[in-house]
């Protein structure tokens, strides 16, 4: 685990600024976007609106699950497309589901060595853009067309062609399993489901409640402060540029989630796609910065991030990721989970959220794991009050900004003192995040 | 010393200077254009000289296997011939004798023993291609600036030193002809896939490579047209064909009004079957018949007047013009949105601003389709443009324009709305960031009124379509400084538009001038001539569009806005023709409603419909006398009640030129180019003939018995000082 308070010594960390894409269903109207593009518009969008030279960023960070393979360090590729000089420098980084906050972290702890202070931190995912990759046999078969030289050897090499080679590999699919447990994201959701004794009804209901929520959201124009009306590339002519999340459905009911088989574990598992979260295409980006620069630079944060963790865990058991890492944010804070006004934890499964719900408040198991008491009673009133990814979608690599986001935002729309916001990663990791309300 | 006839120019060097000869290996000459009075080699006088001189010592010299003719720089060759020596001559025989003997000199060229071998880059139009068709081999520099082509038509005369006879040659009949009719400059890679070169290469490798050949290390292998050169180019009925072809499409575009495209026509058909000694001949008197002609000069100084033009708001040793970076637009309008486009497109970061989302995307859409588009024809690389759709961002919030270096509104033309929206961006840009209004009709110093330093406030008024029309009026108001017009100039100059200072006059030039022109127009038309008449003389006067249909494209509101305003600030000579009220109503503005003078039938899928005239005009048409009006006389009118304000314009210096007028009818109205704009044109008739027949017109009984019909054509003060001391506008 680690874990650090940053309200004692050395400067005070503040998200001076955020903004986001709307979070667009896979395959859809981000069908054709482009990575690079949706993550430097966004950038250049909120360069633009704090009104901040782009010479005075230290460096670009952007965190990215799957960069497109034609932009590996899809950090550069941002901060230049966003305006940022060429003289800044920029990275990627990545941790799997919390790469979006893993960009904020870095940034925390770049300035809090000394590197720079202000700081530039991405989110983004376009999954529409996950490929389908050729098979080893299809590799070999056009390397063997490749190598023939004679004729003879030619047609020898086309005649080995099978229709069972053009099997492609699903990037999405191979990208959602982890390597060392052999599970995909699913079926670990069915683990803790089982291990808590969680029902079908129960992850409906959960997913009904995120959809409301969102909805009610939506309606308010609560998260019109934190989105960025964007026009996909290559969106056809007349088309409008989307300005809302467009996974949240109007039309949902208890009874049409009931309808849906299990997808993981057929036929008797209780994890379907309608209580889990969606495949979405996103970008989020954040000004990260300490106290006394964002004044200078006449700026009104939106937060002040007085700790985080990272923490570790069975893989198998990801989705309890956010307890082990809220207890470490939330000790080095010096507060209590009842101390938080608002909760976000990221709606992977709804399977995985109602077992961190349990374990928070579950003794027994907060010594075994933990080796201390139990955190306490997950108030899911105060918990994801606007939805969360079971309606709004999770795009991988954004989500985490999102998330940071989302929070910062609800400290002042719900007039709270502190937020939280955590969730679990893919490999069996946690993170989480305690925001205080800056001034 | 031989002068060629050519004048030479003031700064001509010693006999020598201009032309040397590497020997940079054993068997290997290197033949190097490097005039030290130009910046980039021009085929003049003293050049000419040289170079002959040059090719007499190669002629001489044993032992040669290859000679390469190069630039002083990869991408520096050489601009074709001396335009200005051109234009200064006016004797037939003297321009006969000049393209012979340079001929002759590009025929010892081609008949030289060794390889040669032209190493040519950046713009290589005109002579400085014909000289390197003169070569064995032309090896081109790939980059950017490379352009090559035979633009002489573009300038009322053809390509005279071979071109029309070594261009088919290499490329055939068809493609030569469609580069010498079009003028077009084709960058390296078009020309290499055409076989106008015969190899491209990277500028720095440009001498190595071309030396390579001309050693004979290296053979390109030649584009062979195959049986196209026998079943095309050797085929009679196929020449006949394309030949007749292109003298239709040549007059349909010109009708009949510029002579060189037909010239070189007739020099084109026959070239394959002539020599070019023979050909010479034929180039010669050509050149000789079109170089004098008025329309050739006219089409020369319009050429001259706008690379002037170009030059403002350059680099001087006083004057630094800003950098602008990221500039701000207000209004997604089509203005606005076609403003914003052409800034993204050049390299500027802009933000676009509007109220409203549908015109936003709209302008997304646009700008990413037009980008696509190049894209496809390979003008730009993936790269670019990404970054030049990067380049455009919208916003439904006036914020983040802070570090805007300047800002342009085309917003509701109105006064408050106007100034609000300065006033409002006042405060979150820098005090030097330009504010630049597009106004067409309202007066930039009273825009300035109130603005936080107002001396950065300046009219930026670009013509519709911003993308096509090629002028941009920079207004100067009472208050703004000089160094903000200049560097607005230098940035209209970047974004490839020709820039012209004009004073914060209503109208300020063009429509100033459009404003009497359009109102004959509606006149003639309610007295009852045919609105086809009025347009098909407009248009065989040499105008783009008749005043009608042009009437159409501005919007019939839009044109009763602006001559309210002119009338406004001119008084009565400006006094506008009621007769259209009754056509005018929200369905029927012109094109943008579909209907006007003319009926715009909906484009169904890809086929274009053609415009037609509506069938119900005559109800509007207060009387049928006016149709009895003569030809000259209805063009009188149109014309004369342009050129007569323009006169007034000059008067008052709402430019600081007559050249500079000149130039701003051309680009900004599409007036005549052949006629050399509206003063040129003026200078033609005379100034007598002016005077007497303006004054005829204003006796005119349905002229002077109207409000403000002799104030109209009362010839301007200037004009009839001009008649009677037979002056001219320009010498």
């Amino acid at each position: 685990m680690i874990a650090r308070n940053l309200l004692e010594e050395g400067p005070k960390i503040v998200l001076a600024a955020g903004l986001r894409s709307p979070w667009v269903r896979a395959g859809g109207a981000f069908r054709y976007e482009d990575a690079g593009h949706l993550g430097a518009h966004v950038a250049r969008e909120l360069i633009a609106r704090t009104g901040i030279d782009p010479a005075e960023i230290d460096e670009v960070i952007a965190g990215s699950v799957g960069p497109p393979h034609d932009q590996a360090n899809i950090g550069r590729v941002i901060g230049l497309r966003a305006g940022v000089p060429q003289s800044v420098p920029a990275r990627t980084v990545a941790r799997n589901c919390a790469s979006g906050i893993e960009a904020v972290t870095s940034a925390i702890a770049n300035i809090r060595a000394g590197f720079g202070d202000t700081y530039l931190a991405v989110g983004v995912e376009v999954m529409s853009g996950y490929p389908l990759i050729m098979g080893h046999r299809l590799t070999g078969y056009f390397e063997g067309l490749m190598k023939a030289r004679t004729p003879m050897q030619k047609i020898g090499a086309a005649l080995r062609f099978r229709p069972s080679m053009l099997k492609p590999r699903v990037a999405l699919i191979e990208g959602l399993t982890d390597p060392v447990s052999g599970m995909i994201m699913g079926k670990t959701a069915e683990r803790l489901a089982k291990d808590w004794g969680l029902t079908r009804d129960q992850c409906d209901g959960f997913a009904m409640r995120s959809h409301e929520r969102a909805l009610e959201a939506q309606k308010s124009g609560r998260l019109d402060r934190e989105i960025l009306p964007h026009l996909a590339q290559r969106a056809k002519p007349g088309a409008r540029a989307v300005d809302a999340d467009d996974s949240v459905r109007a039309d949902q009911s208890m009874e049409r989630l009931g309808k849906l088989r299990p997808y993981f574990e057929k036929p008797d598992g209780i994890v379907t796609v309608g209580n889990s979260c969606g495949i979405t295409d996103g970008a989020a980006a954040l000004m990260v910065t300490t106290e006394k620069r964002a004044q200078e630079l006449g700026l009104t944060p939106l937060a002040r991030i007085r700790s985080f963790a990272w923490s570790g865990c069975e893989p198998e058991r990801m989705g309890l990721g956010p307890v082990y890492s809220s207890a470490g944010a939330l000790d080095a804070a010096g507060c209590s989970l009842a101390d938080m006004g608002t909760v976000e934890v990221n709606e992977a499964f709804a399977a995985q959220v109602l077992a961190c719900a349990r374990a928070f408040e579950t003794q027994s198991w907060a010594q075994k794991h933990l080796g201390r008491d139990a955190l306490g009673e997950l108030d899911l009133h105060r918990t994801n009050v606007n939805g969360g990814a079971i309606a709004l979608g999770h795009p991988v690599g954004a989500t985490g900004a999102r998330l940071l986001l989302t929070a910062a935002h609800e400290l002042q729309a719900g007039d709270h003192e502190l937020a939280l916001a955590t969730l679990c990663i893919g490999g069996g990791q946690g993170g989480a995040v305690v925001l205080e309300r800056s001034a | 010393m031989e002068t060629y006839g050519l004048p030479f120019p003031e700064n001509a060097p010693d006999p020598g200077a201009c032309v040397r000869i590497e020997r940079p290996e054993a068997g290997l000459a290197v033949v190097v254009l490097d005039p030290p009075h130009r910046s980039l080699a021009v085929l003049d006088a003293p050049l000419i000289r040289d170079l002959e001189a040059a090719v007499t010592e190669l002629e001489n010299t044993h032992g040669l296997d290859g000679i390469v003719f190069a630039g002083a720089e990869p991408l520096k060759f050489a601009a074709g011939a001396d335009v200005d020596a051109i234009e200064s001559i006016t004797s037939r025989e003297a321009l006969f004798e000049i393209v012979m003997q340079v001929h002759a000199l590009f025929g010892r060229i081609a008949k030289l023993r060794p390889r040669t071998v032209a190493a040519v880059g950046g713009p290589v139009p005109g002579g400085a291609f014909e000289l390197s068709l003169s070569c064995d081999f032309i090896v081109a520099a790939d980059d950017k600036k490379t352009k090559i082509g035979l633009p002489e038509t573009m300038l009322g005369i053809i390509p005279g030193w071979g071109g029309t006879h070594r261009l088919p040659r290499r490329i055939g009949l068809p493609a030569a002809t469609q580069a010498i009719l079009t003028g077009r400059l084709y960058p390296a890679r078009s020309a290499l896939k055409l076989g106008m070169i015969d190899r491209m290469t990277q500028p720095e490798r440009l001498l190595a490579v071309a030396s390579k050949i001309a050693l004979g290390h290296e053979t390109p292998k030649r584009k062979e047209r195959g049986w196209k050169r026998w079943a095309v180019d050797r085929n009679p009925l196929a020449v006949g064909l394309i030949m007749r072809k292109s003298r239709e499409m040549v007059l349909s575009k010109t009708r009949g009004n510029y002579p060189a495209p037909l010239r070189a026509i007739d020099l084109l058909a026959e070239s394959l079957t002539t020599s070019v000694e023979a050909g010479a001949r034929k180039e010669a008197e050509a050149i000789a018949d079109l170089g004098p002609s008025s329309v050739c000069k006219a089409l020369i100084s319009i050429f001259h007047a706008s690379e002037e033009a170009k030059k403002l708001g350059r680099k001087t040793e006083d004057f630094t013009p800003r950098r602008i970076q990221r500039a701000g637009v207000l209004g997604a309008g089509v203005m606005g949105a076609g403003i914003a486009s052409s800034f993204a497109d050049r390299g500027v970061g802009t933000r676009l601003f509007d109220l409203a989302s549908g015109p936003l995307d709209t302008a997304l859409h646009n700008h990413r389709k037009e980008i696509a588009k190049r894209l496809k024809r390979r003008r730009l690389q993936r790269h670019e443009a990404l970054a030049a759709s990067d380049r455009l961002d919208t916003t439904r919030e006036m914020i983040g324009f802070g570090n805007a270096d300047l800002i342009i509104e085309a917003v509701a033309e109105r006064l408050d709305v106007k100034q609000s929206v300065f006033q409002q961006l006042a405060e979150q840009v820098s005090p030097e960031c330009i504010l630049a209004t597009n106004t067409s009709s309202l007066s930039v110093t009273e825009i300035a009124a109130g603005v936080p330093h107002p001396e950065r406030v300046v009219g930026m008024h670009f013509f519709n379509p911003v993308k096509k029309m090629p002028l941009v009026e920079i207004v100067l108001g009472e208050q703004t400084s000089r160094e903000v017009a200049l560097s607005t100039a230098a940035l209209a100059v970047r974004l490839g538009k020709t820039p012209v200072l004009v004073k914060d006059v209503a109208g300020f030039l063009v429509n100033r001038l459009l404003g009497p022109y359009l109102d004959e127009a509606v006149r003639l038309f309610a007295a009852g001539v045919s609105p086809r008449r009025i347009d098909h003389l407009m248009l065989d006067f040499g105008m783009p569009m008749g005043p009608l249909r042009l009437l159409d494209e501005v919007g019939l509101d839009i044109a009763d806005h602006a001559s309210a305003s002119l009338h406004a600030a001119y008084g009565v000579r400006m006094e506008p023709c009621t007769d259209l009220d009754a056509m005018r109503s929200p369905d029927r503005l012109g094109r943008k409603t579909g209907r006007g003078f003319y009926v715009y039938p909906k484009s169904k899928g890809r086929k274009k419909q053609r415009e037609t005239l509506a069938t119900d005009l005559s109800q509007f048409q207060a009387s049928q006398d006016g149709d009895r009006m003569s030809d000259d006389d209805i063009v009188d009118r149109l014309v004369l009640s342009m050129l007569n304000e323009g006169v007034r314009a000059l008067e008052e210096q709402v430019v600081e030129s007559a050249t500079e007028l000149d130039l701003a009818t051309v680009f900004g109205m599409g007036f005549a180019p052949f006629h050399g704009g509206l003063l040129h044109y003026a200078d033609r008739m005379g100034a007598k003939a002016l005077v007497s027949k303006l004054e005829r017109i204003a006796d005119a009984a349905d002229v002077s018995g109207r409000a403000g019909g002799r104030e109209k054509f009362t010839p301007a003060a200037r004009l009839q000082e001009m008649a009677r001391n037979g002056a001219r506008f320009f010498e």
